[in-house]
């Protein structure tokens, strides 16, 4: 039996049972090559979900949709190793209870899907030191590199010409799993942080604002950097900003539903390279 | 007989447009990203996009626009409004549904008020529209009363050659024709085998949509919130949109000097509509989603007798969680049978 | 335009008297400004807000304007000082269609913050009381607080021409408070004002509203003779930035002022 026959027939039995009240998976596309994000309430519904190497959005950041789980009924929902950081930090900060969350965890190495064994977010702990310790894929290794070696004006010039495209979509922010807040910075205006036009200011400021707010948060899912609509590569950003706080901080963002997260706690041995 | 332009004479009337004082704008290829931009020869232009991922609606409403500068003394305030910057443009090789969505656009920027930034830039424009000879799976045209060849909103209507070779040119209007005047020395007369125009097929019924949508039961149908629920509420879709036009104004500079800016906003956003008193009429955002697919398809052609849609298929096509108008419409027609 | 008065209404709550600087602007507002009308006041640097003209057409040489400070640009409002120059743009909108009104008892009905708009139709009628009948006057609010013009409040109530019913919510009482305790539907259906040749005009809070009209068509107004004016979230004023919209009706163009029969066939779920 495949992968995503297991998995229909066990979203079969949690619906069925009343174990779940919802399952959040994958179905077909607009084309083929395309898997939207599926919600199914009914078990005979099941059918619908698909699970194959197309299944690339995190669907984590639906777990924390307006009320859905204030009801303290469970929730299953299809997550790679990324998405199951994210229920992490999500319960580490308090906007989950990660009891309710029931995972369908899987992974794609090549073309193959591989169903991951767990339900809770603790029982993939091993999955996720693995990944920290796994070297970064090569194909993103290349871009990286290039622009690590290049003088800060280059980069500088590189990262105008990539935010001159920014329409301030908040496809970015609102594709983000950790970008959960009800309001945010850009939204207030009491004082007005940051310019709302978009312009090379304003795209500057939000850019650089979104990059810290997750810095040591980011679980490099990519959601955002496949979601902008002009293409800007915010994955290369935010894959910077982990490596700064790994090296500093040894902290790997999602680790467990208790890690501390970094910019909010504070550890005696830290390193405090930044005062001078 | 009719007149023809051959590719190679193009950076020639390129040439010839730039030195009669007119920027040229075209569809480019750049890092990432398609869009539309000024360009100073004919090899910049890339004719091979099914369209830009950017409109053209860009280069007539902003996404961030100066309206005035404001400067403050102490007895006296001055403001000096800050119309965009003149001067004719030719947009050579728009397609047809961008052309259309800012014919579309016309009576809502001249209902009552008349919108300067945007009639300014409308008349200092020539739209030169190629016609398609490919689609993709997101173009939708036909499905709105347009087609691949659709005239609406052009100056000229070039339709492709067989081969590449060039193009067969249909004036439409006095602007297009003066502009192409310039360059009549290019032209040719002759009658060449055109390109196969592309095939787009129907994807829903909009009579149907369209009876559904104004029936007010409707409004309050569940199917709002079932379609838009994998919505994240970004603003990709309408800010891709040719026809989408809605915008806020926001003040930026100090106390004494600054600017006061027209910016694309959207109704996507929960801000969009959220009163002082923190009481949202669209709160939820299935009635955001209801919001547009209403406007486009019943308020709008309720007041201007046209739909806020040019079926350019961007909203599906650039959409993160794989939403769109085409899906929408395509399950209301189910819902109509 | 230019604060010539400006007093505190309620907490946080204050009315401005502007004056027109230029001898044309003022030209068109006296052409153009009837009761109902609202306007974009602004502080540059800070942006506009939108709320109505709460003087009456009878006034015209001057605008007053009522607001509450809680955003961005209400603030920079509330901390303009008299003699400060501030942004006004309008009058939009449709009006009060008080001619229509002649000859007719008149039922005026609100809530809190809305008395503004009220306000401006109550002084038109006022400064023409020959022209109508009985006028009767209900207002509430929160608190004894947050009621608003209370200077004119006390010289509605003293005038033997004018019927006013003052309440104020449950809890919200002064010890010395010798008005109703209530909410205004409530207030309204024990007041039981005659629906015979009689206007109402409300304006409240979207909630406010809505029972409000429960309660007149209880008295058994005619929804055709009930008033209201609808304050949406606006930008340009001008029927083209998109968001102020109650189903197809364009509250900056169409209205702000529409009948309860008009509002009755907006989609309820979009005010």
């Amino acid at each position: 039996m495949s992968i995503e026959e297991q998995y229909r027939t066990r979203a079969k039995e949690l619906l069925s049972g009343g174990a779940v009240k919802m399952v959040i998976g994958y179905g077909k596309g607009t084309t083929p090559s395309r898997r939207r994000p599926l919600f199914i309430t009914s078990p005979d519904d099941v059918e619908r979900l698909m699970l194959d190497d197309a299944c690339i959005t995190n669907l984590s950041g639906y777990l924390v949709s307006e009320g859905l789980l204030s009801d303290e009924k469970r929730v299953a929902v299809f997550l790679r190793p990324e998405g199951i950081r994210a229920v992490n930090i999500l319960a580490a900060e308090s906007q989950l209870d990660a009891e309710q969350i029931v995972i369908f965890g899987f992974d794609v190495s090549g073309n193959e899907v591989q169903a991951l064994k767990g339900i809770h977010v603790e029982e993939f702990s091993d999955v996720i030191r693995s990944i920290k310790e796994g070297a970064p894929e090569a194909d993103e290794e290349e871009l990286f590199e290039k622009i690590e070696k290049m003088s800060p004006q280059e980069r500088f010039s590189f990262w105008q010409e990539e935010f001159a495209k920014c329409i301030k979509c908040y496809a970015c922010r609102q594709a983000c799993p950790m970008c959960y807040c009800r309001r945010c910075i850009v939204d207030s205006n009491q004082p007005q942080w940051i310019n709302t036009s978009s312009h090379s200011l304003g795209n500057f400021e939000w850019n650089i604002v979104r990059a810290f707010h997750l810095s040591g948060r980011c679980v490099e899912c990519g959601n955002c950097d496949r979601a902008c609509p002009v293409n800007i590569p915010l994955r290369l950003i935010n894959h910077r900003m982990a490596e700064e706080v790994l090296g500093a901080f040894d902290h790997f963002a999602g680790m467990s539903k208790t890690q501390e997260p970094v910019l909010a706690s504070f550890k005696k041995d830290d390193s405090e390279t930044f005062i001078l | 007989m009719t007149k023809i332009l051959f590719s190679d004479k193009l950076d020639k009337c390129v040439e010839r447009w730039k030195s009669a004082g007119l920027t040229v704008i075209g569809p480019v290829q750049r890092t990432n990203i398609s869009t539309y931009a000024a360009v100073d020869h004919a090899a910049e232009l890339e004719f091979g996009l099914v369209l830009p991922d950017r409109s053209i609606k860009d280069l007539f409403f902003p996404q961030s626009e100066p309206m005035l500068r404001y400067t403050i003394k102490k007895e006296s305030i001055n403001t000096e409004e800050c119309l965009p910057p003149a001067g004719p443009r030719i947009i050579f090789g728009a397609r047809p549904c961008d052309a259309s969505g800012m014919a579309i656009d016309d009576p809502l920027f001249g209902w009552d008020y008349k919108d300067e930034y945007w009639f300014q830039r409308r008349n200092e424009s020539v739209i030169v529209t190629i016609a398609c000879t490919k689609a993709d799976d997101f173009c939708m045209c036909t499905s709105l009363e347009m087609s691949p060849d659709s005239t609406k909103g052009s100056d000229i209507l070039l339709r492709p050659l067989a081969g590449n070779k060039g193009w067969q040119v249909d004036e439409l209007t006095d602007r297009g024709r003066e502009a192409f005047r310039t360059i009549a020395d290019f032209l040719h007369e002759s009658s060449e085998p055109l390109a196969p125009s592309a095939v787009v097929e129907n994807k829903f019924d909009l009579d149907a949509c369209v009876t559904w949508l104004k029936n007010p039961e409707n409004f309050e149908s569940r199917f709002w919130k079932e379609i838009s629920m994998r919505c994240i509420g970004c603003a990709s879709c309408t800010y891709l949109c040719p026809t989408c036009h809605c915008f806020d104004i926001q003040d930026e500079g100090d106390t004494y000097t600054g600017i006061r800016r027209k910016n694309w906003d959207s109704c996507s956003f929960a801000l969009f509509t959220m009163h002082t008193s923190g009481h949202n009429p669209r709160s939820t955002q299935s009635a955001r989603w209801r919001q547009r697919i209403m406007h486009k398809f019943n308020y709008f052609p309720g007041k201007f007798s046209v739909n806020s849609c040019s079926g350019c298929g961007r909203c599906s096509r650039q959409c993160p969680v794989d939403m769109g108008i085409t899906e929408t419409l395509q399950e209301i027609s189910k819902l109509s049978l | 335009m230019k604060i010539v008065a400006r007093h505190d209404e309620a907490p946080g709550v204050k009315t401005m008297r502007l004056e027109f600087q230029d001898a044309a602007d003022h030209e068109f507002f006296k052409e153009t400004f009837r009761t109902g009308m609202f306007g974009l006041y602004g502080v540059y640097g800070e942006g506009e807000s939108t709320f109505c003209v709460a003087s009456p057409e009878t006034r015209k040489d001057y605008i007053e304007c009522t607001f509450r400070q809680s955003g961005r640009v209400t603030s920079a409002l509330a901390n303009a000082d008299i003699g400060d120059l501030i942004t006004f743009r309008g009058p939009y909108g449709n009006r009060f269609p008080i001619e229509e009104f002649h000859g007719k008892n008149l039922l005026f009905i609100s809530g809190g913050i809305a008395l503004p708009p009220t306000r401006s139709v109550i002084w038109s009628c006022l400064d023409q009381r020959e022209k109508f009948g009985k006028v009767t006057i209900v207002y509430g609010a929160r608190t004894v607080a947050d009621l608003v013009y209370k200077h004119e409040l006390d010289e509605w109530q003293k005038r033997s021409d004018v019927d006013l019913v003052l309440t104020v919510d449950p809890g919200g009482e002064s010890p010395d408070w010798k008005n109703r305790i209530g909410f205004v539907p409530t207030v309204l259906e024990e007041a039981a004002p005659s629906p015979d040749n009689c206007i109402a005009v409300i304006c409240g809070p979207p909630i406010m509203i809505k029972f409000t009209l429960i309660s007149l068509k209880k008295l058994g107004f005619d929804e055709s003779n009930v008033f209201t004016t609808l304050e949406n979230r606006m930008k340009c004023g001008l029927g083209k930035c998109g968001r102020c919209n109650v189903g197809s009706v364009y509250v900056c163009k169409e209205g702000p002022v529409f009948t309860a029969a008009e509002v009755s066939r907006m989609p309820a779920s979009d005010l």
